[in-house]
């Protein structure tokens, strides 16, 4: 039994909230693994992803969920992959880098953000007070994703359904992401 | 009835819904769908408020926001708005509205003996005037200039409301919901298109709603409101009323102002306007025109209006603008005015027409005088009579003036677009270059008439529809008829005597403008500025075309030779609070909190910002006087036994790929191809062209696996470079870049004791002894039974000292378990100020020293730039300037009278010389009081440093005033031979 015990927290402390048409909650246990592709051996890393998550890779700006539905793979650049999944440990790295066998140089990204997701009838008018991107379903499907940045905050957006949005950004400004996504919901409801 | 001049019964108000208001303290009231001028009109208030200049008596001049005159003061204390046009302001129950720009009363203002010093008052009067005695200017002139000055009064409290942001994308947005764009939008609408559509007015409708024009055999104002119904059910359509589309920018952006709360007394908890930019793929603008006066003498009198307000004024609110009401026009427009005033029983005296040729409408009652003009009005607070070029003089309490339409170009003209003179309508249209994707329709290209414009907003939508990929749809064109709409151009009644107005908002005269091309202002732009035309909240709306009419006369140029000011943003004034949106207060910006933040609040911490970081500055202690207190007792604490400090700020980038060491050995100046695993080593960038960049460490974790340090000013630039530099210098290299900043919670814990905590913390199976673990190792270990962590042996104070990294989720738990194990030592958090303390005495450069200006070999650190090898940087930095031998160099500084602090800033001067900039010798960078030496020390670039160790030079700081003799030392206050931080 060691003498100290570390006890983690999320940025936000777990946040929830139901604001009506909208809810706001913290998703703590969404592990985020960066995976890029190795220079003259991406075909090799395509395989490897491939042999472990079922599905092709994806290609850049675009995103595919692994077979089992349990990882999403999000393209982030030509050589660079975000392979989000729920793991509450913080050895979500070591878990993709053994599937992946050396295939793919991977790092660990899960505490480098902070992630949101705003549910409801209400989010896409809320999220267009902050977020410079075209929501409508024509121009931003399920599983569409983008990098943008909301009230001065580099930030990840992601449509996991049709009323529903992860929002990723850095953790070490959680709360002033947290109040922009509040405020742009309040001044809506 | 609201009010003596409310007709029986018209109008699209409410009439079973009265409000109360109140104008310059006077209860009177209106009803819904009122604006605040059509309610004091209905009141019939003519005088509404004071010129700009001459205080002369204003009133009530058009109906929409090219207003010049009627500008109040709307609501009180905090949210009180001054210069707010009662033309546009939305009456609503409990409204109160002040007037403007007078002394005492507005009937009795004592100002408006500015008035009879006219003759002094000519345009550009202040550069002429004003210019002795010299000594008056600062304490006599400006003084009563700035209180004269200005129309409304500031609150001078905080704006309570709260104002938003937002966007918005389409495939059309539609600008303007007057015929044509109701028509465009309905067309896209119908034919699937994403459609926004936005109007200034609350009422979509534009001109149909003041006018008695038929469309597809109904009222136009019913055709206006069952398109905006359908509209408004449509999903694909946006309507948006109370929203003016202000700017046109780059790639198809528009900026528009939503006023969400200003028609309702109280806004509650949402915000009161909205600045949205909308990307648009197509835009059609449908913005309308604006009448355009006559200028003759007097014309500015309360009763002198816009033929086609008055028009408004009736029809849309039915408010009778006057009793006995004269017409000026130059065109069929005009008439219709004085024949619709007649048909609802008015009074209508005159018909006033310089052309000749049989009346374009019938007026019954009203004398029809044709090439006639209006040379001169009476009245003094509002219109009495008016006198005819040939003497006679007609009774009129209103006189309608149109001068024709100007089309409303002004967006067209955002990107230094140029409009062109159009003969047939005589006013400016859309030149040929409009921002990419817009098209204009209707009465904004001079299509003035209904049913040319209704087919223009059709025609225009269904070819976007089709050009964008979608089928249009089958929809008939809206059915109307064109009015007539013949005109003789007339700008200025020349043979008025007395002053014609042409820009009122800022009294401007037809005579001001001759003024000025005689004093040599002859081109457009420089008579705007000499005379002020076309300035302030209406932009001119009304008077640019008239004057530059009067100027091209003048000059003997056509109005195309004499050519337009440029349009810029905003089409209409936009609050500065809609502009800072929620970016106010301590939402200027995001903060950055370090993950052991709570446990500093909880602990005495004071934060210091450092770009958006909050770091704690020190941590107080009971009984500490001073922030000097505390920061001593850290430093002394640190250096006796272990301190603690949270360095997570400092930016770090993991680096992986199999050419990742060849990408460090390009990017910092020393060599990286033999790092051993396990080890760090300090490096330092270079500019490219030489100067020293930034520097820091960089651990190799393994094989092809490395993680660089920045400093915390310069972590997004640093990775942003190395980007650069791996996709465009050296692509062919396998290197891959990430931010690992905000992931990793990291501590620096330095002091004798460090390692002795550390074993308390790191899992038992990693040997933390200085043999396994020496100065500059690296690894991955445990902590507290298994958590992953990363441990640097790295010194910043200069003593025994290790960062330890973990997942930032434990960051907060960290730092407790770090002083719970420290305990036994008496560790001690500390912040920032001792951090620069100890990295002084230490004599480590840090921003002060890599300020942008200085080299590796200023810093002393030349010895770092591997001279078998290149990086970025190292060719410019061998140049001979930056090589003087007798150049700068970085050397430590100390009172020679122990007793006296230094200051940061402070130039170098030889104590025998004078404090000149010839004989400046170089500055002091860093300086803090060491606790560690029981007086202050200083760091700072001199010439020669190196050579002159124990001279004695003099800190002058001429801008605080004084003066400490400093004498040169080496850096290095503290273990200059390093046997600490190897112990």
């Amino acid at each position: 039994m060691p003498d100290f015990v570390l006890t983690p927290s999320s940025p936000l402390g777990g946040f929830s909230r139901d604001f009506g048409p909208v809810r706001l909650r913290e998703l703590t246990d969404l592990a985020i693994v960066s995976a890029a592709l190795p220079l003259g051996a991406e075909d090799a890393a395509g395989a490897a992803l491939k042999k472990a998550f079922g599905c092709a890779v994806p290609e850049p700006g675009t995103s595919a969920q692994s077979k089992d539905r349990r990882e999403r793979l999000l393209r982030l650049a030509p050589d660079q992959l975000f392979i989000l999944f729920d793991h509450a440990t913080p050895d979500a790295e070591a878990a993709i880098a053994a599937r992946l066998d050396g295939a793919a140089y991977t790092t660990d990204q899960t505490d480098g953000w902070v992630a949101l997701e705003i549910t409801g009838p209400g989010c896409c008018a809320a999220l267009e007070r902050i977020c410079p991107i075209d929501l409508h379903p024509k121009a931003f499907a399920v599983g569409q994703f983008v990098r943008t940045s909301m009230e001065h905050l580099g930030s990840i957006i992601l449509r996991s359904d049709e009323d529903t949005f992860v929002l990723l950004s850095a953790s070490s400004s959680a709360g002033s992401f947290l109040h922009a996504v509040e405020t742009s919901i309040r001044n809506t409801c | 009835m609201s009010g003596p001049w409310r007709l029986p019964s018209g109008g699209l108000i409410d009439r079973d819904t009265t409000l109360g208001f109140r104008f310059d303290g006077r209860g009177m009231r209106g009803h819904a769908g009122d604006t605040l001028a059509s309610a004091l009109l209905a009141n019939g208030r003519r005088l509404v408020g004071r010129s700009f200049k001459y205080h002369r008596p204003r009133g009530i001049f058009t109906t929409g926001s090219e207003e010049p005159n009627a500008l109040v003061q709307l609501r009180s204390g905090a949210h009180q708005e001054p210069n707010t046009r009662a033309t546009v302001a939305e009456l609503f129950d409990g409204l109160t509205a002040t007037s403007q720009n007078h002394r005492g009363s507005l009937e009795h203002d004592l100002m408006a003996v500015t008035d009879l010093f006219s003759p002094l008052l000519s345009a550009g009067f202040y550069y002429k005037t004003f210019m002795w005695p010299q000594s008056f200017w600062e304490k006599v002139y400006e003084p009563m200039i700035r209180s004269s000055a200005g129309l409304g009064r500031l609150s001078m409290q905080d704006d309570p409301d709260r104002y938003d942001k937002g966007y918005l994308h389409c495939d059309l947005l539609v600008i303007g919901a007057g015929p044509a764009g109701l028509a465009a939008a309905r067309a896209a609408g119908r034919a699937g298109a994403r459609v926004i559509i936005a109007d200034e007015d609350f009422l979509p409708g534009g001109r149909l709603n003041s006018e008695t024009f038929e469309v597809d055999d109904t009222s136009g104002v019913d055709w206006a409101a069952q398109a905006a119904g359908e509209l408004a059910t449509m999903d694909n359509v946006r309507l948006m009323t109370r929203t003016t589309v202000w700017g046109a920018f780059d790639h198809g952006s528009y900026g528009a102002l939503e006023r969400c709360t200003d028609h309702l007394a109280d806004a509650g908890e949402r915000p009161r306007q909205i600045l949205w930019r909308v990307t648009a793929r197509r835009a059609i603008l449908a913005a309308g025109a604006t009448e355009r006066p006559i200028a003759f003498g007097n014309n500015d009198r309360p009763g002198v209006m816009l033929a086609g307000a008055v028009r408004t004024y009736l029809n849309r609110y039915g408010v009778a603008a006057g009793q006995r009401v004269a017409v000026f026009t130059n065109n069929d427009d005009g008439w219709r005015t004085a024949a619709g005033l007649a048909a609802r029983g008015v009074g209508v005296s005159a018909v006033i027409d310089p052309r000749d040729g049989p009346a374009p409408a019938e007026v019954p009652g009203a004398r029809i005088l044709r090439g006639a003009q209006v040379v001169d009005t009476r009245g003094r607070k509002g219109l009495r009579d008016l006198q005819l070029s040939d003497g006679s003089r007609i009774e009129a309490d209103c006189l309608a003036v149109s001068g024709g339409w100007n089309p409303n170009v002004h967006l067209t003209c955002h990107q230094r677009g140029r409009p062109a003179w159009n003969e047939d309508i005589a006013a400016f249209v859309p030149g040929d270059t409009l921002p990419p994707g817009m098209t204009v329709a209707g009465a904004a290209r001079g299509q003035l008439t209904l049913a040319a414009a209704l087919k223009d907003g059709h025609d225009l939508a269904n070819s976007i529809v089709a050009d964008i990929g979608l089928a249009p749809s089958k929809a008939p064109l809206p059915r109307a008829s064109d009015e007539r709409s013949d005109i003789a151009p007339l700008w200025h009644v020349g043979a008025s005597r007395k002053r014609a107005w042409v820009d009122m908002q800022n009294d401007v005269t037809a005579k001001d403008i001759h003024l000025a091309r005689r004093e040599g202002f002859r081109s457009v732009e420089l008579l705007k500025r000499y005379t002020t035309l076309g300035m302030a909240t209406d932009q001119g709306k009304t008077a640019n075309v008239n004057a530059l009419a009067i100027l091209a006369d003048a000059s003997g140029k056509s109005i195309p030779e004499t050519g337009t000011t440029i349009f810029r943003p905003p089409y209409t004034p936009v609050a500065l609070g809609a502009l800072a949106g929620r970016s106010r207060g301590q939402n200027f910006r995001p903060v950055r909190l370090t993950p052991s933040h709570e446990w500093a609040s909880k602990n005495g911490a004071t934060f210091v910002e450092t770009g958006n970081w909050l770091r704690a500055q020190w941590y107080a202690r009971p009984g500490e006087k001073g922030w000097r207190d505390s920061v001593d007792r850290e430093v002394e604490m640190t250096r006796k036994s272990v301190g603690i400090c949270d360095v997570t700020t400092l930016g770090k980038i993991d680096i992986q790929g199999k050419d990742a060491a060849e990408f460090l050995n390009h990017v910092y100046t020393n060599a990286w191809l033999k790092l051993p695993i396990g080890k760090v080593r300090y490096g330092l960038m270079l500019r490219e062209d030489g100067i020293a960049y930034d520097d820091g460490t960089t651990a190799r974790l393994d094989e092809n696996h490395y993680v660089m340090t920045t400093t915390t000013a310069n972590a997004v630039l640093v990775f942003r470079r190395l980007e650069f530099a791996r996709q465009c210098l050296w692509p062919r290299l396998d290197v891959h870049l990430i931010s690992a900043t905000d992931g990793w919670a990291q501590f620096a814990v330095a002091g004798p004791n460090a390692r002795n905590l550390l074993r308390k913390v790191v899992d038992s199976e990693h040997d933390l002894s200085n043999e396994a673990f020496p100065f500059m190792a690296c690894g991955s270990v445990t902590v507290c039974g298994g958590t992953p962590a990363r441990l640097f042996r790295i010194s910043f104070s200069g003593e025994l000292a290790y960062e330890i990294a973990v997942p930032t989720r434990y960051g907060n738990a960290m730092m407790g378990v770090l002083m719970e194990a420290g305990r036994e030592f008496d560790a001690v958090p500390y912040g920032t100020e001792a951090l620069g303390v100890m990295r002084i005495e230490k004599g480590h450069a840090a921003g002060n020293e890599l300020n942008g200006q200085t080299t590796a070999l200023n810093l002393g650190l030349d010895g770092l730039i591997s001279k078998s090898k290149d990086c970025i940087g190292k060719v410019l930095s061998q140049r001979p300037e930056m090589s003087d031998p007798d150049g700068l160099r970085l050397v430590g500084f100390v009172p020679v009278d122990p007793s006296q602090p230094l200051q940061a800033g402070a130039h170098f001067i030889d104590t025998d010389a004078e404090a000149t900039m010839d004989n400046d010798q170089g500055w002091m960078t860093s300086v803090a009081y060491s606790p560690s030496l029981g007086h202050h020390i200083g760091l700072g670039f001199i010439r020669r440093g190196k050579d002159r160790m124990g001279d004695v030079v003099r800190a002058t700081n001429p801008v605080r005033g004084n003066e400490v003799k400093v004498k040169i030392v080496s850096p290095h206050f503290v273990d200059p031979a390093g046997e600490r931080l190897r112990a």
